[in-house]
């Protein structure tokens, strides 16, 4: 649907504003600095850019003023017709095409500069052509300064027209000036029409909703018309007109029969005839106002004759509508706005008149019938004369009912209170609605004090709930000992078994023992190598003997063992002297024996752990006297840093190089400088 | 139907509630001339007058204040406003108020009227007389050729010219690229880029000029015909070179100049008064 409304167009600024609207913005949003030594094509492009945004800016101003304005043939045609009476559709016309001409010359402009900068050579040239560019922009603009004043004009007055829905149910007034149609609608609707007693209060189109059968109407009150040449009609009367033949709607025809407006019956029946044409096809009502002054009855023959004339006029265009020529209530209806009778009446009648028609022409469109086939509502024929009530069973019935009976029964409070000697006898036990482990302890009655101590300072609520907590722990715990109490006793076993055990245990007793005895012994330093294996335990004897004691032949492993000893390999020095070579040993006289070569290549391919050694132990090479002697060193050495290592300070163990080869100074492409500096 | 919200508030049930809903929904929009009819129904408010009274008086204050504190082109464009209407306030002022200076009568002098004490000096005036017709001759005859600017600044060649270096290399800087405004004729052709040596970029090539006609003081849009001399020289003639104080011919068909002979005259000469390639057009002074 589409929604009228000219209250969101834009503001259109004077030629003068416009144009300071325009290069303010240009010299906000543009770049603001430049220079003579800059690159001439950045010069170039520094004003172009100027030209170009202006352009744009101007172009899109102008375009949101030619696209917000209605184009009067796409708007529908009350409001093309009432735009046209108002404003003059040729003027308007005009003011718009001007714009778009206006639009396409600063285009075209904008173009011709940003050609003619592309040969600009210098920074003042350039200028000189922004200058020249923006200018005549801006003359363009004052040129069509009288057609923006225009469209500010139009846009105002457009904003303040009523927002009338031309395909909605609408309920038009029309009829002489002061015949009382702007009192009806301010008795009907909420709109707040000025009425006062001289012809032409109304001057243009006013709106007001009603309501009928919970739908809503548009009434719309129009100025009044006066019986003259449709030419010599003023744009006040030509808004009525407008209204009258382009909405479709329920015409109420207000006729003065009193005369007090200060037209005659017979003028007024005259008007009628000249707009008649304008009726057709609409529901129309011939509405006699100010019954108060003077009823319906009381008029004079001839104008009752009129009176009677009009009426017939009216019930031809319900006929035209296809409407039964018997149904004349509702067209001709008398009132008063002053004393408010008959109003509702005639409100009531034009309103369903119109919801009649329109819903007969619902009825007769081709949209509908496209909607009414997809309805069906099938009803099945019966077959015959017999009753087929639907089958419920049984247990379903008896359940619905005694469901029913419960849903009933359920006693309130107030119930019993009634049943009970009704109020103010009946009092009624919170203690029922207790909730408890027991019923019967509802009505038990706890003392306060008991013992000199007030109960409620010994009530623990989760007492109960603490005491099953406790009795599970306990629970818990007491089945945890019975199974640490599980072990071996020695009953179930037989005597060889037990021995077997004893053995086990002594054993495990010795090794813990054994262990311990060499923690203490040798703190935590590690294995002894062999060679300062100074009590000889691990002897080969000894695993030999431990082995035969198990069961198990001995000779093979103790054969390996000492096939491995360093000490049958011989000495460092006398090795390093064999290894040097085969020629060597030639001249030599007393070289090693030729199994002493052998076992040598044997060894070398396997070899024992290292182990580490005493601190104080002497080892050749080091140049200490004997283990005193550098037992002294290291404690000097000690307690040289030891008052650094208590100040946490960096000592000599702290030299590092942070990292050996830095990630920067190894990747990527080389160029000037080294792998260490760079 | 459609179900838009009359009609929908219409499924409601029928509560308070509802009606309140259809109320607010009636309350109509503002129509027509809704300020003048409340004023007429309920009057201005209280204290309207004094309202305005006190904005009047306070609006020097609020200019003054945004006089000081505009920066940049709103500043500008503000004080240029504002001195626009000051000086106008002055001039009415001055125009309304009773003059108090004292002014020289001016009688009417007939012309060539002598003071008294020069009453005798007859044949000093005829001397006089006599030398200014000579001026007179003289200047008209050197009329023909007088034109409104007569001095015009020398345009250098490396001004009137861009070297182009050409070649494969680009080391021949034989051609020449004109980079002011020139005319070129409909029906040039260029010759091919081998043997041009003067490029005359279309893009600073212009057909129309804006004539002003010095006696009627009003301007037209011409065709140029031609260029008749370019007071920079011969060459910048022939290649139709427009600069300042050139003389061009243009069409004056439209206007309807008729010689003392009765015959139309199509093409009039026209002084161009300003730098084209600066103002990206041509404005010229019909030379009558």
């Amino acid at each position: 649907m589409v929604q009228y409304n000219f209250k969101k167009i834009t503001v259109v600024p004077t030629g003068k504003d416009f144009i300071d609207i325009i290069l303010s913005r240009t010299q906000r949003q543009t770049p603001t600095v430049v220079h003579k030594g800059y690159a001439i094509n950045r010069l170039r492009q520094f004003y172009m850019r100027k030209v170009k945004y202006t352009q744009t800016n101007f172009y899109e101003k102008l375009s949101a003023i030619i696209d917000e304005f209605p184009r009067l043939d796409d708007i529908h045609p009350f409001y093309g017709d009432l735009l046209h009476v108002l404003y003059n559709k040729d003027h308007y016309k005009l003011a718009l095409g001007q714009i778009n001409t206006a639009r396409n010359l600063i285009s075209k402009i904008a173009k011709d500069y940003v050609r003619l900068l592309k040969y600009g050579d210098s920074l003042y040239r350039c200028k000189c052509l922004k200058v020249a560019a923006l200018g005549r922009m801006c003359t363009v603009i004052k040129r069509i300064g009288p057609s923006l004043a225009y469209l500010e004009q139009i846009r105002q007055h457009m904003a303040r027209l009523p927002s009338i829905d031309p395909n909605t149910r609408t309920i038009l007034i029309c009829g002489y000036p002061n015949v009382g149609k702007s009192s009806f609608i301010n008795k009907i609707t909420k709109a707040d029409v000025d009425v006062q007693p001289y012809a032409f209060t109304t001057k243009s189109l006013f709106v007001g909703h009603t309501d009928y059968e919970y739908l809503r109407y548009q009434v719309i009150d129009t100025p009044g018309i006066l019986d003259r040449p449709f030419e010599d009609r003023n744009i006040i009367e030509m808004c009525s007109i407008t209204a009258l033949a382009h909405l479709r709607a329920a015409v109420l025809f207000f006729l003065d029969v009193s005369g007090s407006c200060g037209y005659t019956i017979a003028q007024q029946a005259a008007l009628f005839h000249s707009i008649k044409s304008l009726f057709m096809n609409k529901p129309l009502v011939i509405v006699c106002n100010k019954t108060d002054l003077q009823p319906l009855d009381g008029i004079s023959e001839e104008d009752k004759k009129l009176v009677m004339e009009m009426k017939a006029e009216a019930l031809k265009t319900v006929l035209g509508q296809g409407g039964e020529a018997a149904n004349d209530e509702g067209v001709l209806l008398t009132m008063s706005t002053l004393t408010e009778e008959g109003v509702i009446a005639v409100k009531n009648a034009a309103c369903k008149r119109l919801l009649d028609q329109r819903v007969e022409i619902k009825m007769k469109s081709k949209k509908l019938n496209d909607c009414l086939n997809r309805f069906h509502v099938a009803f099945p024929k019966p077959r015959d004369q017999k009753e087929r009530p639907a089958c419920i069973p049984q247990a379903v019935l008896e359940a619905r009912a005694k469901q029913a009976s419960e849903t009933e029964k359920r006693k309130t409070e107030r119930d019993l209170e009634n049943e009970n000697g009704g109020a103010g006898v009946y009092s009624a036990s919170l203690k029922k609605h207790y909730i408890l482990a027991n019923d019967e302890w509802k009505e038990d009655i706890l003392p306060e004090i008991l013992d000199g101590h007030n109960v409620y300072d010994y009530i623990d609520p989760d007492i109960l709930q603490r005491l099953e907590e406790l009795e599970q722990e306990e629970g818990l715990r007491q089945t945890e000992d019975a199974d640490d109490d599980f072990e071996m006793d020695g009953q179930e076993l037989t005597p060889d078994e037990q021995k077997a055990l004893a053995a086990i245990r002594k054993k495990k007793s010795l090794l813990i023992q054994q262990h311990r005895i060499k923690k203490s012994t040798a703190e935590s330093r590690p294995i002894v190598p062999r060679k300062f294996d100074k009590e000889r335990e691990f002897t080969s004897e000894r695993m030999g003997r431990q082995l035969s004691k198990l069961g198990i032949d001995p000779s093979l492993a103790i054969e390996r063992v000492r096939s491995r000893s360093l000490s049958k390999r011989g000495r460092k020095r006398e090795r390093s002297v064999d290894a040097t070579g085969g020629e060597a040993m030639d001249m030599d006289a007393d070289t090693p024996s030729k199994k002493l070569r052998a076992r040598s290549r044997s060894l070398s391919l396997s070899r024992s752990r290292s182990r580490s050694r005493a601190p104080t132990e002497v080892t050749p090479g080091d140049g200490f006297k004997d283990s005193t002697q550098k037992g002294s060193a290291l404690k000097i050495a000690k307690k040289s840093t030891k008052k650094r290592n208590k100040n946490a300070r960096r000592g000599e163990a702290d030299r590092v190089i942070p990292t050996l080869k830095p990630k920067h100074l190894y990747s990527g492409k080389r160029s000037s400088g080294k792998t260490d500096r760079r | 139907m459609l179900l838009n919200h009359s009609n929908a508030l219409a499924l409601l049930p029928k509560t308070p509630l509802r009606d309140m809903a259809v109320t607010l929904m009636l309350i109509h929009q503002p129509q027509g001339d809704y300020i003048e009819l409340h004023r007429k129904r309920y009057g201005y408010r209280p204290d309207h007058f004094e309202r305005k009274r006190k904005k009047e008086a306070r609006e020097v204050h609020k200019r003054s204040s945004i006089a000081q504190k505009a920066l940049g082109i709103k500043g500008k464009m503000f004080a240029k406003k504002r001195y626009a209407e000051k000086a106008q306030m002055k001039r009415t002022l001055a125009m309304h108020e009773e003059s108090t200076s004292r002014r020289k009568v001016d009688d009417d002098v007939h012309e060539g009227a002598v003071p008294s004490y020069l009453l005798d000096r007859e044949n000093t005036t005829r001397a006089k007389v006599l030398s200014n017709t000579i001026k007179q001759k003289r200047k008209e005859k050197a009329g023909k050729w007088e034109v409104p600017l007569p001095k015009v600044r020398p345009v250098a060649e490396d001004e009137m010219f861009k070297v182009l270096r050409t070649g494969k290399r680009k080391t021949k800087q034989w051609k020449r690229m004109i980079t002011k405004a020139t005319f070129v004729g409909p029906s040039f052709t260029r010759k091919p880029p081998k043997y041009e040596r003067f490029i005359r970029p279309s893009g600073l090539r212009f057909t129309k000029a804006h004539v002003t006609h010095p006696e009627l003081k009003c301007t037209f849009n011409l065709e140029i015909i031609a260029v008749k001399k370019n007071p920079n020289g011969q060459m910048y003639t022939s290649l139709g070179v427009l600069t300042r104080g050139t003389i061009v011919e243009v069409n004056v068909s439209e206007l309807g100049l008729v010689t003392p002979a009765g015959k139309v005259v199509w093409g009039k000469y026209a002084q161009v008064t300003n730098n084209p390639e600066n103002d990206g057009c041509v404005n010229a002074v019909l030379l009558v």
